[in-house]
């Protein structure tokens, strides 16, 4: 029993990293169709960054975000502006998924160059600290990062929902041809959103790096996970997105339990293609 | 039926093709004592017919999967598995495992095609990794440790051969022959039933044709190829691991087609011989000192062609100037050739 508790408290808590990266996807879907093939990279940049702020700089993981946030922000708005948005104009959707695939090893094999396939680890003076509550223990970065998610998510949901931006994005999302109509400057929007999933991408690499290694193909699982998110979430969907995150962490982790960790991605990925496509045969039956 | 005639454009175009053919058999010959360009040529040979499979489900039918290494790595296992556990024929067991990987995948993945557009796409890739991870599970296939192919001497009957020039001849032959099969697919009925499920699959039902049989019959043609490559691959290699299906190398032979031009049944082609032409080269160069240095190279040029030659490199040769110099100047094609 104590062991399934403390399984579920690390499901939640990677399962809030999927949620994260999954929103961010989601967004970038929701606007413009498109997949992003390299958000996984984005973690993983964000990752090196924080890494880079506290090896460097001596700057704290937790207060790098902001810095992170920023930078990756800039990154995605550079990315959208010089090689999406032109892309878009072809509605070729294989030639746009192959951009951001190939974008992906072009981070994923630059940080190969620059940081070697070694694998890297931050420690802090609080990195070894505990608490537990009842049975369950959790080490405190894990804690702090969870809290973190948490006021990001949140955050997140409030930004599209009140603010005149994310009104703008949920607009964009829903129809852009009418979205132009009313003067709402679209291109820009692109760039505002791909921005914002590349940073959301960022702030889960900078709260992870305390309790996870950095190395160059960090992101290669992540980004498939937030890819799964995503369809079992309902593409376009923001509160599909966080519980299917949930889900796919406690999934993953309670598997693990139960039939054995070398199985663990086995039942993930069939429940994937299960989910996907008895709902479509079901989709299909209501027609 | 019509007949086409000779013109001496045409015969002039035709013994170019046969120059290039006699320079690609008389290579070996050339390069005996270079076993690492002979490598290089044998890897080019392979992943451009992986790449031609993948172009007719992806460039021809617009299904853009991203698992297609599985297909190679299940045909790769398989023929290895029947070499090893059943003493079998390398040559039978590489026919029978394209038989056995074509008919499983057709009938595993025949409900994932009802599904469209991106999922399609994220459905390949966890098709993928789920053959994957079974195998890395599996413990009669050696789990993660993968299978080593006896070493022995020197037989055709056993595919086994000490230099690199039977196995450059035979690559040669699967390139050659997969690019014939897939022009005369291009051509044909089934070529052009694809092509009108890629432009739009309402239409192509309205005129009568069955979009997911078509889908499968080219998901099955596509992974015996695949197989093929695949068993190739493992009797060429002698060694085959899991990590063999890995996503990142899906990507890898989908690169060419794309780089080349994924509408073009000759795209592959191109594409696989420039990129691995480069990517070898700075390998070779700069591998030691700066690893991965090959795949940015990979990246870059993708993001290129696709940022300013959407249509890939065949796309922009067929309308451009070069193309039309080579035709008047060169093979002095001429302007009743035109009319015929």
């Amino acid at each position: 029993m104590e062991i399934f508790l403390q399984a579920c408290v690390n499901g939640l808590l990677i399962g809030g990293f999927y949620s994260l990266m999954g929103m961010g996807q989601n967004i970038i879907f929701g606007v413009m169709k498109i997949i992003n093939f390299c958000h996984g990279e984005m973690l993983m940049i964000g990752m090196y960054l924080t890494f880079v702020f506290n090896s460097y700089f001596g700057l704290d993981p937790y207060l790098s975000i902001p810095l992170v946030v920023v930078i990756m922000f800039a990154l995605g708005a550079l990315i959208q502006h010089t090689l999406i948005t032109p892309s878009l104009g072809t509605k070729s959707f294989t030639n746009l998924l192959f951009l951001t695939v190939g974008l992906g090893m072009l981070f994923q094999n630059l940080a190969l160059v620059i940081f070697s396939p070694n694998y890297r680890t931050i420690t802090t003076s609080y990195s070894s600290k505990t608490l537990s509550f009842g049975p369950v223990t959790m080490s405190l970065p894990k804690m702090i990062s969870f809290i973190g998610l948490i006021i990001v998510t949140v955050a997140l949901f409030w930004f599209l929902k009140y603010t005149p931006t994310g009104k703008k994005i949920r607009a964009v999302s829903q129809n852009p041809i009418g979205a132009e109509v009313v003067g709402i400057n679209t291109k820009r929007i692109y760039i505002i959103t791909y921005g914002l999933g590349c940073a959301l991408a960022g702030i889960a690499g900078a709260l992870l790096t305390l309790f996870y290694m950095v190395y160059p193909m960090v992101g290669a699982s992540f980004s498939f996970k937030a890819l799964i998110v995503v369809v079992v979430g309902g593409f376009g969907s923001i509160q599909g997105a966080f519980f299917a995150g949930i889900f796919l962490g406690l999934l993953e982790t309670l598997s693990s339990l139960i039939v054995g960790p070398t199985y663990r991605d086995l039942t993930v990925f069939v429940t994937f293609i299960v989910i996907l496509v008895v709902r479509q045969v079901i989709k299909l039956r209501r027609r | 039926m019509k007949v086409s005639k000779l013109t001496p454009y045409k015969i002039r175009k035709r013994i170019a093709i046969a120059l290039l053919l006699v320079l690609l058999i008389a290579l070996p010959l050339m390069l005996s004592n270079k076993p690492y360009i002979m490598n290089v040529f044998i890897l080019i040979f392979y992943t451009s017919t992986m790449s031609m499979a993948w172009n007719l489900l992806g460039g021809m039918t617009g299904q853009n999967s991203l698992g297609h290494a599985a297909y190679m790595g299940l045909g790769a296992y398989v023929a290895a598995l029947f070499v090893t556990k059943a003493g079998m024929n390398p040559w039978l067991s590489m026919l029978l495992s394209m038989l056995i990987v074509g008919g499983l995948a057709g009938v595993i993945f025949y409900p994932c095609f009802l599904l469209k557009g991106p999922y399609f796409t994220l459905v390949s890739i966890a098709f993928g990794e789920t053959i994957r991870q079974f195998v890395i599970n599996w413990d009669f296939a050696g789990k993660a440790t993968g299978i080593s192919l006896p070493f022995g001497a020197e037989s055709f009957a056993e595919f086994r051969f000490m230099g690199k020039a039977p196995y450059y001849y035979i690559g040669l032959a699967m390139i050659i022959g997969v690019y014939l099969v897939m022009r005369k697919i291009s051509r044909s009925k089934f070529g052009f039933a694809l092509r009108t499920i890629r432009e739009d699959e309402d239409v192509a039902s309205a005129i009568g044709i069955k979009p997911m049989r078509y889908k499968v019959y080219a998901l099955i043609v596509s992974s015996m190829i695949a197989a093929m490559v695949g068993s190739f691959y493992a009797y060429y290699n002698r060694y085959i691991d899991p990590d063999l299906m890995l996503q990142s190398y899906s990507v890898e032979f989908v690169l060419p087609a794309i780089v080349g031009g994924a509408a073009f049944v000759e795209g592959p082609l191109v594409g696989g011989a420039i990129l691995i032409t480069l990517s070898e080269f700075l390998r070779n160069e700069f591998g030691a000192i700066l690893p991965g240095i090959n795949l940015i190279l990979y990246a870059v040029v993708l993001l290129v062609v696709i940022r300013f030659r959407p249509v890939g490199l065949l796309g922009w040769f067929s309308t451009s100037k070069l193309k039309n110099f080579l035709e008047t100047k060169v093979l002095k094609k001429s302007e009743a050739d035109e009319e015929i």
